[in-house]
């Protein structure tokens, strides 16, 4: 198979995602009191509704409308006052009622878009895009300075109720082929899901992986959803469909499952084009078919083959008045709107000098944007000069730590704000080395102290004076005659271990700087 | 009388509603189901352009919604307790896939 | 005993309550009589599918708990003397009010109820094993206003039909001629109250299945307008249509009931504050009232000239009542049938998807694949009449068919409703037939006309969401078989209907009890339907007694095994077993012995149903063949328009 760089020099990829998030942070289920808990012992979370049992009756819960508005709102849609909810009928063991419950036509959200910025090696995806003059337009994309920004169309958000969890038994790996029974278990039943379906205007893998992480920010920040991909309150499946540059005509399209992180979506996205343009540059025919990702075997299978349009027999749930939202609700809702990453990153930027992309990077998450905002209003009028440091130290050293610390809270974390702009100053002001830095960050978290007390203890304030560090330079030149000839015989690279000598002398509390600016003179 | 199904609909329909049929009772659900559709005729002659439909007969009512409140359940034993079958708290079904099944 | 036992059997709501409030007797009395006689005389009727003996045991004895501690407080209650009593019996009506309104009143309910401990089959074989584990709303209000639960009733499976004849467990008969349906869905509920083994049933209507049998069996049946009373816990049939409703011999006893269910249920998002007490306004008359009568109905094909004429006497005692009788029309009224044939099917369709042998239900056994074991289970669960509606649904629902017959029967929704709303501009209630004829005989062939005119009557009011209820106006004519006139609301003043009716009860007289079950002592005994006589007899079952009451006091069977806390009738793992149950009720109530003793029949529960319908009872025409019918009737009436 070719490259994918080189298929989409010769096909465009035309990709649409349908994203399913669960409504985790909400105390209940759907359409019943149940509480929402993931990973609880089997059929503890049920009752007659989401068991299906005969006679019960459904009745929405208000947190998840909300919700599904709030999203909308996020993500530009129009909310559509006036709708209800339907019954898609198909019988599979893990629906109690062999019904889902799911909108029609009118969703609560319709027609909506995100911006996309798309730069770095991403941008590179998509053929010719850098190529191109800042701030000219091309198809659904702007040219920017990092890259490009892509428009793309969101269809609608309708809100749903999950199904139940299966475990397939007797087949490999708890697959369901070969399976001899399954089981299952209602907890997950009736769990609130929204489900976002994009217009088809993705046109890389790529921009299909910034969707949907710039989604899910959203969905962090609005705090609907904890959008975890590995427990599954996150899915995402792919239709992808190629056609030849040039051409207007789509083509048949495959569905895509099983791409259970941002690493998957891509990687299944990109396999999937690659595979389609073999087939049809060998002449063959691509199948409307449902193909699952197999990470481990780095290819997608097939499913099942879609003879006919699957018909759901959808029509109105009787059980379910229709709705008809009072502008006062929509406005409550509009209301508890929190600022969007984009908003809160233009903001940075501007407020504090930031570059766009780190003010993009510190908004990723709702808790390390929080933690810098905190930060900078510790440091009251040194902000703005602390903005830079400050970000550089959540971006690379927090986030580390916290990918590090699997599900560790940074707002729970011995690292405060008022630590973190200490160490920042310590660092600035050349009283510690940045090395030194990273080891007061780590001792700040490890033991739960102030920088200051640290650096008091293990005495590692920085020394600069130059007076001091002549004699230690002197002596170390003094000791190794013969490396000092080398150098001057153009062996350069000696430098670094001169510099290290220094260093060792000084337990590592040299100003690097100062000594390196002294070898240079004393050896020049 | 109008052959609105063939025995082949027929079968179809009852595999998508799930309900095993012999060639017999599909035969005679055959003539049920043209004779009651045939009778149905009169509802697509009526002139309804611009009528709305009424899905719901609860004249204005909307905008039925519960807070979200959690209320104790079933708890396992009784969620289980008129399951036909059932293994280590979950109800259990035999191989889903059979032969020639999907999903 | 036995004299008081048939006593109770013909007592409103007001008799027992006020004799419990005299301590003339305990509620342990009047629910053990209730039980006595069920055992008794229910083989006769088979009414009951279970009946839930300790359940209204302790019911009546927490009433009665209530009653003597109430009594026990009044300083000076046992001394004898006037103002001793007087201030007893006050202490106990007051006891007896906080009981709720039913305090005290036996009560059963159709087995599509659910009940928390008790079977809901709703008549199938797909739910025989069933044991609910939580209570419908309805129900649960029946009993917290003090109603003593008595069991479960008879229907026709999932409520598909219009006599009984296609429960699983066989029919019910009809107490005013045991040769004769019922009518249905809810004949279960409706026999009970006509042979006066209980005060107040509860039913259910989807298309006229309260109203029909209350008609047939000469009893109040109200279906209140859809929303009044919560759904919640009964099982679907027409989820847009259905709607629950109280069976009782008197206006106001159904008025009461119908307080005591109605009203917005936080569980039911279809359902809605009913307003006004239902029984507060009964005795106001209908001077100034105006009452619609519909021509088009009156002339309609097939409507018996008894029943017409019933129309027409309660119409001319309305007139002299003071009403005004104003003539309406109600131009789409026919298109009710087919929309209802669309709707109907649709939504049970959805509502059946569930019974597939994974959570509960009829499980068919040694199935290694899933698609096999659904398939056998949802062929052999369901009996032909759910299999025919399932499968119509889910055609007329599939892509492409749902616009040419769905979208349009819900469009004719809107100008049934519209209709019914501009009537009602003109008056505040409408006087129609229920059904154009009185029962019919066990696989009588009846005319096609009258079916489809019979549905006519009912189903525009489901499709439109009014109120209207039978009122027993006396015997027909011809037939001399009980006949009840329609009186419909509009939607949300069903205190309309319930006042126009209280007032011609006023001139009828509230419905009795079947002649036959009243006095048991000396019932005469029906002849029995000559093949039921014949039919097997359940293995456990004891025969029928010839005198005395030997088998009296013999718990119900399906009570004994509740009361056990297990459950031998229900199947384990999936080779479901049928709740045990016996061949159908042989009609057969021999005559009493000397000295007012009741003869008893050992009531025979759960009919096997290995073939579908029991032997002596052809089922009811099916679906295509009404329609079938009704297509052709509905040509004569175009025809005859023309």
């Amino acid at each position: 198979m070719r490259k994918l760089e080189e298929v989409l020099q010769d096909w465009e990829a035309v990709i649409g995602l349908e994203i399913h998030a669960e409504l985790t942070t909400l105390e209940t289920k759907m359409f019943c009191n149940c509480k929402l808990e993931f990973g609880a012992e089997p059929n503890t979370h049920t009752c007659p509704v989401c068991l299906g049992l005969p006679g019960a009756l459904p009745v929405p819960n208000k947190a998840a409308i909300e919700s599904i508005v709030l999203a909308g709102l996020a993500t530009n849609c129009d909310i559509e006052k006036r709708t209800m909810f339907y019954r898609k009928n198909y019988m599979y063991p893990d629906m109690a009622k062999n019904f889902q419950t799911t909108q029609g036509p009118v969703a609560f959200c319709m027609r909506g878009h995100l911006d996309l910025d798309v730069d770095g090696i991403a941008a590179k995806e998509r053929p010719g895009a850098l190529g191109r003059e800042v701030g000219e337009a091309w198809e659904n994309a702007v040219r920017t300075d990092e890259g490009y920004t892509a428009h793309v169309g969101i269809t609608r958000i309708h809100m749903e109720e999950d199904a139940g969890k299966m475990v397939h038994v007797g087949g490999g790996e708890g697959r369901i082929a070969g399976a001899t029974h399954s089981l299952v278990d209602y907890n997950r039943a009736g769990t609130p899901l929204i489900e976002l379906v994009t217009e088809p205007d993705l046109r890389t893998p790529e921009e299909a992986r910034l969707f949907m992480q710039k989604l899910r920010q959203i969905y962090l920040a609005l705090g609907i959803s904890d959008c975890s991909m590995e427990e599954g309150s996150l899915r995402c499946d792919g239709n992808v469909s190629l056609r030849r540059r040039g051409s207007g005509k789509l083509g048949v399209k495959t569905e895509l499952k099983n791409m259970n992180s941002f690493k998957n979506l891509h990687d299944g996205l990109a396999y999937e084009i690659c595979r389609q343009a073999e087939v049809l540059e060998e002449g063959g025919q691509i199948y409307q078919e449902t193909r699952h990702w197999d990470p481990s075997a780095k290819r997608t299978i097939v499913m099942r083959v879609k003879e006919t349009a699957d018909d759901y027999r959808l029509f109105p749930e009787p059980d379910l008045a229709p709705y008809d939202l009072t502008d006062e609700f929509v406005e409550r809702v509009r209301a508890k709107l929190p600022e969007l990453p984009d908003a809160r990153a233009a903001r940075f930027a501007q407020t504090f000098g930031l570059a766009a992309y780190d003010a993009r990077h510190l908004v990723e998450h709702r808790s390390t944007a929080d933690f810098f905002e905190a930060c900078m209003e510790c440091a009251g009028e040194d902000a703005a000069a602390l903005a830079k440091p400050v970000a550089n130290l959540v971006i690379n050293d927090v986030t580390a730590w916290l990918n590090a610390q699997k599900g560790a809270s940074l707002q729970a974390s011995p690292l405060t704000p008022a630590r973190a702009v200490a160490l920042v100053r310590l660092v600035s002001a050349g009283e510690l080395s940045s090395k030194q830095g990273k080891e007061v960050f780590a001792a700040v978290l490890e033991e739960d102290r102030d920088p200051a007390a640290i650096v008091e203890e293990r005495g590692m304030k920085q020394v600069s004076d130059a007076g001091a560090i002549e004699g230690v330079v002197d002596a170390v030149l003094a000791a190794n005659p013969d490396k000092v000839e080398q150098y001057r015989g153009g062996k350069t690279g000696l430098l670094g271990f001169f510099v290290g000598q220094c260093m060792k002398e000084m337990r590592g509390q040299g100003n690097p700087k100062v000594i390196n600016e002294l070898l240079a003179k004393k050896l020049g | 009388m109008t052959q609105h199904l063939t025995e082949r609909d027929v079968r179809g329909i009852a595999e998508y509603a799930r309900i095993g049929l012999s060639d017999a009772e599909v035969a005679q659900m055959t003539i049920d189901l043209n004779a009651i559709i045939d009778s149905l005729k009169p509802i697509t002659e009526y002139d309804l352009a611009g009528v709305p439909p009424t899905f719901h007969p609860i004249g204005g009512l909307s905008n039925v919604m519960r807070e979200d409140a959690e209320e104790a359940g079933f708890p396992q034993a009784v969620a289980l307790e008129n399951a036909p079958k059932q293994q280590d708290g979950c109800f259990l079904v035999p191989s889903i896939l059979g032969e020639g099944g999907d999903r | 005993m036995a004299a008081t036992r048939d006593a109770f059997a013909c007592m409103g709501v007001r008799d027992i309550q006020a004799g419990l409030a005299a301590r003339e007797f305990s509620a342990r009395e009047v629910a053990a009589s209730a039980l006595d006689r069920v055992r008794a005389l229910d083989g006769a009727t088979h009414a009951f599918l279970e009946t839930t003996e300790q359940m209204a045991l302790e019911q009546a004895e927490k009433i009665d708990a209530a009653l003597s501690a109430a009594v026990a407080s009044v300083p000076g209650a046992g001394a004898a003397g006037a103002a001793g009593t007087r201030a007893a019996a006050e202490a106990a009506g007051a006891a007896l009010a906080a009981c709720g309104p039913l305090a005290g009143v036996p009560v059963a309910f159709k087995d599509n109820m659910n009940l928390a401990g008790t079977h809901t089959t709703c008549s199938s074989r797909m739910l025989a094993a069933y044991v609910s584990p939580y209570t419908a709303t309805c129900v649960a209000r029946a009993i917290e206003a003090g109603g003593i639960p008595l069991g479960k009733l008879n229907m026709d499976e999932f409520a598909f039909g219009s006599s009984t004849e296609t429960s699983a467990f066989g029919p019910s008969r009809n107490p005013w001629d045991l040769q004769r349906v019922p009518g249905g869905s809810s004949g279960g509920s409706a026999a009970a109250v006509a042979a006066g083994l209980a005060t107040v049933t509860l039913g259910s209507d989807t298309g006229g299945s309260i109203r029909q049998p209350g008609s047939f069996c000469g009893v109040v049946a109200v279906k209140p307008t859809y929303g009044v009373v919560s759904r919640y816990g009964v099982v679907a049939f027409g989820s847009s249509l259905d709607q629950v409703g109280p069976f009782a011999r008197s206006v106001a006893d159904a008025a009461l009931a119908l307080d005591a269910i109605a009203g917005r249920d936080p569980l039911d998002c279809t359902s809605q504050e009913a307003g006004a007490g239902f029984a507060e306004n009964l005795a106001e008359g209908v001077r100034g009232m105006r009452v619609g009568v519909v021509p088009a109905f009156m002339e309609a094909k097939g409507l018996t000239p008894e029943v017409r004429a019933k129309v027409e006497e309660a119409a001319g005692h309305l007139r002299a009542l003071g009403a005004d009788i104003v003539e309406v029309e109600l131009p789409n009224a026919q298109a009710a049938m087919s929309a209802y044939y669309v709707l109907g099917p649709c939504e049970a369709f959805s509502n059946l998807a569930r019974f597939d042998s994974v959570r509960y239900g009829y499980c068919d056994p040694g199935h290694a694949d899933l698609g096999g074991q659904y398939e056998a289970s949802r062929a052999k669960g369901f009996g032909p009449e759910a299999r025919r509606r399932i499968m119509l649904g889910s055609y007329l629902l599939s892509a492409g068919v749902y616009e040419t017959y769905y979208y349009p029967a819900q469009q004719v929704r809107t100008l049934i409703t519209q209709d019914y709303a501009r009537a009602f501009e003109q008056v505040d209630c409408i006087l129609a037939p229920v059904s154009p004829r009185t029962a019919f005989r066990f696989g009588e062939v009846s005319d096609p006309t009258d079916m489809y005119l019979s549905d006519m009557f009912t189903i525009s009011i489901n499709i439109a969401g009014n109120g209207g209820m039978s009122l027993p106006v006396g015997l027909g004519a011809e037939t001399g078989l009980p006949v009840g006139v329609q009186l419909i609301s509009p939607q949300f003043k069903d205190h309309n209907m319930l006042r126009v009716a209280a007032a011609l009860e006023t001139v009828y007289g509230p419905a009795p009890v079947a002649p036959d079950f009243r006095e048991c002592a000396t019932f005469e005994a029906p002849a029995a339907i000559p093949d039921a006589a014949e039919a097997v007899p359940g293995k456990d079952l004891p025969g029928l007694a010839t005198d005395g009451d030997a088998a009296a006091g013999a718990p119900v069977q399906g009570a004994t095994n509740k009361e056990k806390g297990g459950s031998p009738m229900r199947s384990e793992g999936c080779e479901a077993s049928e709740r045990s149950m016996a061949e159908p009720p042989a009609p057969q109530v021999k005559r009493g012995g000397e000295g007012g003793r009741a003869s008893s029949a050992a009531p025979t529960k759960r009919v096997p149903h290995e073939q579908g319908s029991p032997v002596d009872c052809p089922g009811e025409p099916g679906l295509s063949e009404r329609l079938g019918a009704a297509e052709d009737a509905r040509s004569q009436v175009e025809k005859a328009g023309e």
